[in-house]
């Protein structure tokens, strides 16, 4: 009797050991404030619907790092117990390298970067696809043939994104040109409030942006003239006037890598290769200015009326084409690719011979210009 | 051509509207002697204080007046320090830079990314930083009060031997700089956004600072100044096309340097009050 009782208190007692160690701490660095409305504020989105969807998961956070200062941070985390650190910003990506060698049992995922450790994984949620989609809308929306776009650093990831949406544009209208222009900062209401008006009176009408704040999309409204989201849900700022824009699920890439390290599979030894790059088929991002809305309902009508002739379709609506291309996007085969050769660049050299597509590498590091694309562009190749 | 000029001068308005509110409560605040560098502080609450009234109550004008009210209370520590504990007047206004944006920051947190339901135009701020412009003026020029205002900058003795209180006048002045640097917080987060955003002054208050220098202390010639600076700051993305971006964004910034350097090269009084920066001592003989 009395030994079965000694058995049951050790197996309680082994049960609540097991499950005080049976919860994993992830930490998050983010570079702006969570309520910037763009991009940290999309990555604490994920965290907290990771948190909600792992009962074992504790999370903490810290906003506003620094770029040079995150090593500091980094200690600091880890010194809080942190087991699972998520860097979320490109210019953090040495602080990580650095850190992960001098805490070599803490794993940690860099997102957007690409050097990785055995134990410092990287991830990323592109949008190239989506902003193709956006294109075609833009296009089959602008009245002048100008779209314009406010950028905010001429670095190859939105180099990739204007090149797909400028395709995109001209697949349904091809003498449009995207104007670009350059406000080189993440987060500046100010700057990107400006570059707009200037586009309005270059003479734009349809509008996308990389920003971390909806104020394009405010000054747009202001004059009645479309625009499309960016990171966030930010249809609610001008519901007239946002047609679509791209949404992202930080959440997928967080919770499948977290059950990873939970379950074992990866470890602080074995992350040299991990890489996530992941695109609608992942529902890692999603097309709309509102989550569950592809487009606008009321732009659907204008979209529906405006016919193209497609090589592949025939003669389809924009609306038919943008839900087509959608779904052979969000399928594993991946059917179709913006960057899908025979694509020369806008100085007229061939890019992507015909038959063939553009590696993720290719992708990583683009530099040149799609056709349409009017405006400065640093360190275009020659 | 026309249409550009057109453009121009709008956006010029709209942009050097903020660095003009904040810009005269600056030269109100060095004509009195007292130089403040916490511009961008004050700005950042007023924006944040007018933010939060007009969206809980309802009433943008209520806005307006607590961003006036909270960038008079804020400037209060630094006058006090500068004036009346004659610190250093440059450390103490960066102080208030630092104490103001990270104030707002930490107390917009539940502001952040809400929309306002009834914005103001953008045209009546212009309106009446341009009479607020010409009102100053005149009384700086014409009324003893303005008088009184000049000589405590200039020659504080005077003042003194007077019979009125140097350090009320100067106390006046900070404050009303303060409500100034408000109202231009009030423009940014009430009619140019209207959304509030940590860090929504991205700057302009360092401008302002530099547009009292560059427009000699003077209300009217801080309009030609402000309007410089948003032509030039507009233009920096309308010529994106054909001059390099990175030249553009440092055009107004290198605009500053040159005109102050052309300024401090001329012969004579640089227009400079002359006890600008020097805290008053009474009695003390400088």
């Amino acid at each position: 009797m009395r030994k079965g009782f000694l058995a049951l208190l050790v197996v309680l007692l082994g049960a609540l050991g097991f499950a005080q160690g049976d919860k994993l701490k992830a930490c998050w660095i983010y570079v702006g404030p969570v309520g910037d409305y763009g991009w940290s504020h999309a990555h604490d989105q994920g965290r907290i619907a990771a948190e909600k969807a792992l009962p074992w998961l504790e999370t903490q956070y810290v906003e506003s790092v620094p770029e040079a200062q995150a090593e500091a941070y980094i200690d600091r985390l880890v010194k809080q117990g942190c087991e699972v650190i998520f860097a979320t910003s490109f210019g953090y990506m040495d602080s990580v390298l650095a850190a992960a060698k001098k805490h070599p049992d803490v794993i940690f995922a860099h997102a957007t970067g690409f050097k990785r450790a055995p134990n410092v994984a990287t991830y990323m949620a592109d949008f190239y696809q989506l902003y193709y989609l956006n294109g075609l809308m833009a296009g089959a929306l602008t009245k002048s043939g100008k779209v314009g776009y406010v950028g905010a650093f001429p670095i190859p990831e939105l180099k990739r994104h204007i090149s797909a949406f400028a395709l995109g544009v001209r697949a349904v209208r091809p003498d449009a040109e995207v104007l670009v222009r350059w406000i080189y900062e993440w987060y500046n209401p100010a700057a990107a409030k400006e570059a707009t008006e200037a586009l309005i009176a270059e003479g734009a009408d349809v509008f996308a942006f990389t920003e971390d704040t909806p104020t394009v999309i405010q000054v747009a409204a202001k004059k009645g003239l479309p625009s499309f989201g960016h990171y966030s849900p930010m249809k609610r700022f001008a519901p007239d006037q946002v047609v679509s824009g791209q949404l992202v699920h930080w959440e997928k890439i967080y919770i499948d890598f977290l059950a990873k390290v939970y379950a074992g599979v990866y470890t602080n030894k074995n992350l040299q290769d991990v890489d996530y790059w992941w695109l609608l088929p992942q529902g890692a991002v999603e097309l709309g200015g509102e989550f569950g809305e592809p487009i606008n309902p009321k732009f659907v009508p204008a979209l529906k009326a405006k016919k193209v002739d497609h090589p592949v379709f025939g003669k389809i609506s924009v609306y038919d084409l943008v839900m087509k291309e959608l779904a052979l996007m969000s399928d594993v085969e991946l059917a179709f690719d913006p960057f899908q050769g025979p694509i020369e660049d806008r100085q007229g050299k061939l890019r992507v011979p015909a038959g063939l597509r553009l590696t993720k590498h290719e992708l990583e590091t683009m530099e040149w210009a799609a056709p349409g694309v009017v405006g400065p562009w640093p360190n275009e190749p020659k | 051509m026309e249409d550009w000029i057109w453009t121009t001068l709008v956006r010029a308005l709209a942009f050097g509207t903020p660095i003009l509110l904040a810009g005269l409560g600056e030269i109100y605040a060095e004509r009195s002697g007292v130089v403040n560098l916490g511009v961008e502080g004050m700005m950042a609450v007023g924006a944040l204080a007018a933010f939060a009234v007009a969206q809980s109550s309802g009433h943008p004008y209520l806005g307006l007046a607590a961003a006036a009210a909270v960038g008079a209370l804020i400037a209060l520590p630094f006058a006090f320090a500068s004036i009346t504990l004659r610190a250093n007047q440059y450390v103490a206004g960066l102080a208030l830079t630092m104490l103001g944006l990270g104030l707002s920051g930490l107390l917009g947190k539940p502001y952040e990314g809400a929309p306002l339901a009834h914005p103001l135009p953008e045209a009546g701020f212009v309106a009446a930083a341009l009479l607020l412009a010409a009102g100053l003026w005149f009384f700086l020029r014409h009324t003893f009060g303005g008088l009184v205002l000049k000589s405590a900058g200039e020659n504080p003795e005077t003042v003194d031997a007077m019979g009125i209180n140097v350090y009320a006048v100067r106390y006046g002045a900070v404050v009303f700089g303060g409500a100034m640097a408000g109202l231009a917080g009030a423009f940014l987060s009430l009619a140019y956004r209207p959304s509030w955003a940590d860090g929504i002054t991205s700057g302009l208050g360092w401008i302002a600072v530099a547009l009292a220098i560059f427009a000699a202390w003077h209300p009217l010639k801080a309009v030609g100044a402000a309007l410089l600076f948003g032509a030039l700051y507009h233009l920096s993305y309308r010529l994106q096309a054909v001059v390099s971006p990175e030249f553009l964004k440092a055009m107004p910034y290198l605009f500053v340097v040159v005109v102050l350097s052309l300024s401090a090269l001329r012969r004579g009084p640089s227009g400079a009050p002359e006890a600008l920066g020097i805290p008053y001592v009474r009695g003390e003989r400088r």
